[in-house]
């Protein structure tokens, strides 16, 4: 079967002017959707980053001085393994500190630059067998009077509510971004249809002289492809704004949320994905519509 | 060319379209199918091109058993199969020579063979001065001469008319039949259903004739009763 691109860009190009208004529909859905899935897997890997330290009921962090003695963070160490209230801990030396730092940062290479492991210090995250925070403050504090010890974090209340906020935050807004991509197939399902109603008689035709199925359905699967494209393609700018709004969010309350950005490329890799969903679910949405019609 | 064995069609599990029909047509053969409305002649005939499967019994179409044919080679089956309707089933946005060329565009001819086939085809149905025209502003027998040059242009072994005369007026009606008459002598079998009595008549070619879903006639150089 040799199907030709001028005949398939020509159908195509008839169905778009026959049905302006339920295209522009069903971009429209498309584009909200993506978008909303888009900046929802992108708030999430925002509380990834900015609760990466926080993870698995690490509780607070004890920094020891950079040029601490072996002998003296091996007293720290010994401490925590003895010590009942700590369930558990993890250490951080120089190196995975700046690997963390630069994965970060990625976004921003001056500051990366100017920053060195040496510079960076080592650390336990410990956790805590009683999560009470009046009682992981009192352990926090035991720890900071120790020698060589430089400093001694808390993960802060923010964080924590982050953390309980964002896995159903994040739930949320995936599940209501699902269901509308599933609306936006059904948009472009019924588009598809109503463009086949208009020209159920050319089908009726094609069928008669022999066309194969293949060939009917093509330019109305390309179609569906190029709705969803169009709707993908205006869906990265979106979560680009998305993302923007975060960095404000950076800026407003710096001290407590640091770490919450995202970089740049991941940002972009998103975009690229969401449209290419918003192709797939175009294209199969009309094949559906075009075959349930067809039904040899 | 055609073979029906003992071939029954119900319509949701209680119309008798055809019940136990047997019929064969030799390739070349000229068949007038009559019979009231409702006696099964349009069943006969989309069974021919597997638009409607036999409850019971074999249609054989070119020497194959068309029940076995799998869905996806059905299209190749119809490009042997011409079909003219009572209604034409032109496209309106479509002119002359793009309805015509539209049937071939679709089973993937190259513009090569649509260029010089249509005009061909519009020339031998005689309506090679009104190529460019839309299909509303053509007479009903104009419409019916593109309806044909459409079935025709990729030279079906078959060619099925069902009521082809049956908006048209007597002297009309003669024209189509001569231009079908022509497209038989090409070896192209022909069957068409009709009412139109005179022509039968006048043609005196093979007539099978049905009532309530049953052959009760089969005559060669027959006559409408």
């Amino acid at each position: 079967m040799s199907l030709k691109l001028d005949y398939v860009l020509r159908e195509t190009a008839g169905n778009f002017r026959r049905n302006v208004t339920l295209t522009l529909a069903t971009v429209i859905t498309v584009t909200i959707s993506l978008t909303l899935l888009g900046a929802a897997l992108l708030f999430g890997d925002a509380v990834d980053n900015a609760t990466v330290r926080w993870k698995d009921g690490v509780e607070f962090i004890v920094f020891v001085d950079h040029d601490i003695s072996p002998e003296l963070e091996a007293d720290i160490r010994r401490q925590l393994e003895e010590s009942p209230e700590v369930r558990g801990f993890i250490y951080v030396d120089k190196d995975e500190a700046y690997a963390e730092f630069q994965d970060i940062f990625r976004d921003s290479p001056e500051f990366v630059d100017v920053i060195t492991p040496e510079r960076l210090p080592a650390s336990f995250r410990v956790k805590p067998t009683d999560t009470l925070p009046e009682r992981v403050d009192e352990l926090a504090a035991a720890f900071r009077t120790q020698p060589g010890v430089a400093n001694v974090v808390t993960a802060s209340k923010t964080i924590r509510q982050i953390e309980d906020l964002s896995s159903g935050l994040r739930q949320r807004v995936i599940i209501i971004a699902i269901i509308l991509l599933v609306a936006a197939s059904g948009l472009i399902l019924n588009t598809i249809r109503m463009a086949l109603f208009s020209r159920r008689r050319d089908i009726e035709v094609m069928k008669l002289v022999g066309a194969t199925n293949w060939f009917i359905r093509v330019p109305f699967m390309f179609e569906g492809l190029i709705q969803g494209l169009i709707g993908g393609v205006i869906a990265i700018p979106l979560i680009w704004l998305t993302n923007d709004y975060f960095s404000v969010i950076n800026d407003d309350s710096l001290s407590l949320l640091r770490d919450f950005t995202v970089d740049s490329s991941r940002v972009w890799a998103l975009g690229f994905q969401m449209m290419g969903l918003g192709a797939i679910v175009g294209t199969v949405g009309s094949g559906i519509a075009v075959s349930r019609f067809l039904d040899t | 060319m055609i073979r029906l064995e003992n071939v029954t069609k119900v319509y949701k599990g209680e119309v008798l379209a055809l019940q136990n029909a047997s019929c064969e047509v030799q390739r070349g053969e000229f068949v007038f199918l009559v019979g009231p409305s409702g006696s099964g002649k349009s069943t006969f005939m989309r069974l021919l091109n597997k638009e409607e499967k036999p409850d019971r019994g074999r249609v054989f179409v070119a020497g194959r058993d068309i029940g076995d044919l799998s869905s996806w080679k059905v299209p190749f089956l119809r490009r042997n199969i011409g079909c003219v309707f009572q209604d034409f089933k032109l496209l309106p946005n479509k002119t002359v020579v793009q309805n015509v060329a539209f049937a071939l565009e679709v089973i993937g001819r190259p513009r090569s063979v649509i260029k010089t086939k249509v005009p061909a085809i519009l020339e031998l149905v005689g309506l090679s001065k009104k190529v460019h025209n839309y299909p509303d502003e053509l007479s009903g027998g104009e419409q019916q001469r593109v309806s044909i040059a459409r079935a025709f242009v990729n030279r079906p072994l078959i060619l099925l008319a069902d009521e082809p005369t049956g908006n048209l007026d007597p002297n009309t009606s003669l024209g189509i039949m001569t231009l079908l008459d022509r497209i038989n002598r090409t070896g192209t079998t022909v069957v068409m259903a009709t009412h139109d009595r005179s022509i039968v008549d006048k043609m005196r070619r093979r007539v099978v004739e049905l009532d309530r879903g049953q052959i009760v006639r089969d005559q060669s150089r027959g006559v409408y009763e």
